[in-house]
């Protein structure tokens, strides 16, 4: 079975530098971003199966973000970090289809149990996609 | 006549002035009480901030900017309210909240703000939050001293302090950041601008207190007989931003003699703009007084071989093995790389033996207290090995111990002197690129062959991996018999636990939390540590093998060394990045609390040195508000106190500040035991009423004479309409602050519940006795190792005892205010009896077995969890 693939993307260096070796330790192929065009670019290459975003940023914001994402990659599964955790933004990125809503600061076992399920989910729904496409 | 009118009322009010009014008891009560809330919110961000330090938290830099804001915004708050309570008596308190708070920004936009204005320090004097005054070679060295086994030269460091001085005295700063501009614009080349720079640097005159301090500080570091001493004297370079290796770069000096430490003082200093330097700096992007200059002094070692050992291979760092170089002399020529040395490669597991050597032919040689050049080896060393397998061994067992403290793969610079002693020169973090596919894939199948023992239980408190025997913690007598590297199972996490944490291999605790003492402590000495598990002193048993995994939160029965191996290649230290560090700086201006004894001269508003400082003066100074009225009973009692009915010789006034009583107290002077619902009042009273404390009577006298003697005392006090010291209680729903004279001595003591178990305090203060010092200081520690027993932390001051205890469960609370109460009972003329150092052991004796409550460790579990 390949390897889950995990993109993380938050503005300050310390969540990528740190989510990082925690996730690959788990298994995952990571990769991680400080700016979110240069993330976007590389999802239109490629879809993740798992997606970690701030929402605050400069330029396209974390929720623009999850909704290109989910948009152009409806598999991923995408979860939200963020410092300004308000109902609000809670319920907005649950509509606009994030997964799982985590608040900062968090634990990382915290993120390393988000993945995990996030990850089951993703295997899921294309082990049942592939199921309806070998029963057409 | 209305304009003349207008005059004599601003007259009478500028005279109003000066007299204020007098605030009515309720506005007090009421405004004291938002001190006391707005002090248990700003403990809580404390806590919080605390917590983060475990290495277990993501948190970014804008989590410290909004803790910051918020903790700001309450001690203003609470700096206006004094000043209401107090007619603005305590105005500076916004001065000093200003001046922190700019301190914490100048942190927070990423320049470092040195406080400490010290030029030197002695390598045992560095302490933890030194780092940035001191530079990471130096503080490096300190930890080496403070927390490990190993012998480290002594010596001491001139501070980066003493550097900005140096730069200021002689107007160094503008001109060399004028040139440095020219640079990095390609005016000039990097050559003029080193050499111009450097110059300056020489040329420039060292403040006569440096030079004072320089040369005193080496005489004192000598320990050997030569007539002529020798000192190396090296760089300790320090620059934000970065874990950045400097190795290399600036210059040492090794065999300096006394008469050159000063000029060599300078020729550091000067190294800082060497041009490899200046060309590095340029490629990382730093800006021209980003960086400064420590400078470390060393007595040199008599070295009969030296040389330098690389934990792992930084080649194939998989393997467990070390790399060592090794020549004759001083080492200095395997460092430049300038000279032909043996090389071993000697395996990381115990006994350590060599797996692989290469003898080379070593032809020079630099010879310790010797000036010049070096010599040449004499021909019958040139191809004898320099180390036995022993010697090389004992290096790698020491330098692996360092590597435990550090938690990375370390570069150590060694030498053995003539008499075979192992010297650690300087360890620094190896930068090995992360392993992505060898060992991290390979783990979860070495995993499945260990049995888990106790999985996601608990917190992690220092995030680490730790693997050794283990031993139970059961008393403070056991600490001197742990070995070295033991993982710590405790039932709580006592504070005195503290003193063999640093030499364990992780620390496991039933009940805790991240942000008590101990884990503090364990944080410092990066002890990886789990708390609160509940249950590992049952599941654990003593002598077993173990591998504490508090990073996944696991713990394994047997060793697993792959784990470690694992984690020291993969993990780095969490503590080098750069909010870590941010966040340790700023809670240095945060959290501490030294203003610990509020009748103390310097307890006062610019003796305060962080945020949590202020917050205890304001509150010391809040209630001093309050009890101002118990001067004098009449008054206090139309103000709505109330005298305690009781049959103890203690004449108690109670002020309510809301909840403190039950609903039926009514109107009247007296209220009833029975009708505090003050839950830290009711603990004491408990205690302090109990038949037991009042009847286990130690005085050799009636207890009738000592009741009405203690009697006739009060009553004179009364007749005089004042009474100095009454005995007073400012008590809420979940607060207490009660001040009690009884016999000789006077104790105050100030305790608080909060929302959450970080926030559960109790203050004890004690002084006093009719006896003479020596029994009086007998009573303290008395009262010092009972307090100690059951997790106070303890500060003894001859007589005086002040006592802390924090972060505590509700029936730790209850049960320590219970037994504060009983010691009040039971030692009130104890003094008296202590008549040798021996009676404390009888007392304490005394004490434990027959009047303290069942302690909190009997008690049962579901109280606390």
């Amino acid at each position: 079975m390949s390897k889950t693939t995990v993109c993380i993307l938050d503005d300050e260096v310390i969540v990528g530098d740190r989510l990082q070796p925690e996730l690959e330790d788990e298994g995952y192929e990571v990769e991680t971003f400080t700016d979110s065009s240069k993330a976007l670019e590389r999802v239109y290459e490629k879809c993740f199966d798992v997606v970690v975003t701030d929402l605050k940023m400069e330029g396209l914001d974390g929720m623009a973000f999850l909704e290109k994402v989910k948009e152009h990659c409806p598999q991923s599964e995408v979860i939200v970090i963020t410092g300004y955790a308000t109902m609000e933004v809670f319920r907005e990125s649950f509509v606009k289809g994030a997964y799982e809503f985590i608040a900062k600061p968090f634990r990382l076992s915290e993120i390393r149990d988000a993945v995990k399920k996030a990850k089951k989910k993703v295997r899921r729904t294309n082990l049942i996609g592939s199921l309806k496409g070998r029963t057409k | 006549m209305g304009g003349l009118n207008t005059f004599f009322e601003t007259i009478r009010k500028f005279f109003k002035r000066k007299k204020p009014e007098e605030i009515p008891f309720h506005d007090l009560f009421i405004r004291f009480q938002q001190i006391i809330r707005g002090n248990n919110a700003a403990m809580e961000i404390i806590a919080d901030m605390g917590s983060k330090t475990s290495g277990e938290f993501l948190f970014d830099r804008q989590y410290m900017v909004d803790c910051i804001k918020q903790l700001e915004e309450i001690i203003r708050q609470n700096a206006y309210t004094i000043n209401f309570m107090t007619h603005n008596q305590y105005l500076e308190i916004f001065e000093v909240v200003e001046k922190l708070s700019k301190e914490l920004e100048t942190n927070l936009a990423g320049k470092i703000v040195i406080h400490d204005r010290k030029t030197i320090y002695f390598l045992d004097e560095i302490e933890e939050h030194m780092q940035d005054l001191v530079g990471p070679k130096a503080f490096n060295l300190s930890r080496i001293i403070k927390y490990t086994q190993a012998n480290v030269p002594k010596g001491f460091v001139v501070t980066i302090s003493a550097f900005r001085d140096y730069m200021a005295y002689n107007n160094l700063f503008e001109r060399i950041a004028e040139l440095i501009v020219d640079f990095q614009e390609e005016k000039i080349t990097v050559e003029s601008v080193s050499d111009a720079i450097r110059l300056m640097i020489l040329g420039g005159d060292l403040l006569p207190e440096i030079r004072r301090s320089i040369l005193s500080a080496c005489k004192q570091i000598v320990t050997s007989g030569h007539k002529v001493h020798y000192y190396s004297v090296r760089s300790s370079a320090m620059a934000e931003g970065g874990d950045l290796s400097f190795a290399g770069l600036h210059d040492s000096f090794l065999n300096a003699p006394f008469g050159e430490v000063l000029s060599n003082y300078k020729k550091v200093l000067a190294s800082l703009y060497n041009r490899a330097s200046l060309e590095y700096r340029r490629k990382h992007k730093f800006l021209p007084m980003e960086m400064a200059m420590a400078v470390l002094y060393q007595e040199i070692v008599n070295s009969r071989v030296a040389g330098v050992l690389y934990t792992v291979d930084p080649g194939e760092p998989d393997r467990p093995e070390c790399l060592l170089t090794a020549v004759w002399g001083l080492g200095n020529v395997v460092v430049e790389g300038h000279a032909e040395a043996d090389t071993y490669r000697v395996s990381r597991y115990p006994p350590h033996s060599i797996i692989k050597e290469n003898i080379a032919k070593k032809d020079w040689m630099t010879v310790p207290f010797e000036m010049g050049g070096g010599r040449e080896v004499p021909q019958e060393g040139q191809s004898q090995p320099c180390l036995a397998a022993h010697e090389a061994a004992k290096l790698v067992k020491v330098s692996l111990e360092l590597e435990k403290y550090f938690k990375q793969p370390l570069d150590v610079e060694w030498s053995l002197d003539h008499d075979g002693k192992l010297w650690i020169l300087q360890a620094r973090p190896m930068h090995i690129p992360r392993p992505r596919h060898h060992l991290s894939s390979k783990l979860p199948e070495v995993l499945k062959d260990y049995q888990v023992l106790l999985k996601n239980k608990g917190d992690i408190a220092y995030r680490g991996v730790g693997t050794g025997t283990v031993w139970k913690v059961k008393d403070k007598d056991d600490l001197s018999r742990i070995p070295n590297g033991a993982v710590l199972v405790s039932r709580f996490g006592p504070p005195w636990l503290a003193e063999a944490i640093p030499r364990a291999s992780a620390v496991v605790t039933d009940i805790g939390t991240a942000t008590a003492h101990m884990a503090t402590v364990a944080r410092e000495s990066r002890v990886p540590t789990l708390v609160g598990t509940g249950t590992a002193t049952e599941v654990l048993t003593e002598g077993q093998e173990v591998t504490v995994d508090a990073i996944r939160n696991v713990i394994y029965a047997g060793r697993i060394p792959e784990l470690l191996h694992h984690h020291l290649l993969t993990k780095g230290t969490f503590e080098s990045t750069y909010e870590f560090r941010l966040l340790r700086r700023l809670l240095q201006r945060i959290a501490p609390l030294t203003l610990t004894d509020p009748e103390a001269p310097n307890f006062a508003i610019h003796s305060c040195r962080t945020l949590h400082d202020v917050m205890r003066f304001i509150h010391e100074k809040a209630i001093g508000v309050l009890t101002q009225y118990g001067k004098n009973p009449r008054s206090l009692i139309q103000q709505g106190g109330k005298r305690l009915k009781s049959d103890l010789p203690i004449d108690l006034m109670i002020i309510d500040i809301g909840g403190g009583f039950t609903d039926n107290v009514g109107k009247g002077e007296y209220v009833d035991p029975h009708q505090i619902a003050s839950f830290p009042m009711k603990a004491l009273w408990e205690g302090l009423s109990s038949p037991e404390t009042w009847s286990t009577e130690p005085v050799a006298v009636d207890l009738k004479d000592i009741m009405s003697s203690l009697s006739r005392t009060q009553a004179s006090e009364m007749l005089g309409h004042v009474m100095p010291g009454i005995n007073l209680a400012v008590i809420g729903a979940d607060y207490v602050n009660l001040n009690l004279r009884l016999g000789y001595h006077i104790s105050a003591v100030d305790a608080g519940r909060g929302t959450t178990i970080e926030n559960n305090y109790i203050f004890f203060r004690f002084i006093g006795g009719v006896s003479d010092i020596t029994q009086r200081s007998r009573r303290a520690s008395l009262l010092m190792s009972i307090l100690e027993q059951v997790g106070f932390k303890v500060q003894l001051t001859g007589d005086l005892v002040i006592a802390r205890a924090i972060q505590l469960t509700e029936a730790q609370m209850n049960h320590h205010l219970c037994l504060i109460g009983k010691l009040l009972g039971f030692t009130r003329q104890l003094d008296v009896l202590l008549k040798s150092d021996a009676d404390i052991d009888i007392f304490f004796e005394k004490f434990t077995k027959g009047i303290m409550p069942t302690t909190a460790t009997r008690q049962k579990k579901e109280d606390y969890i």
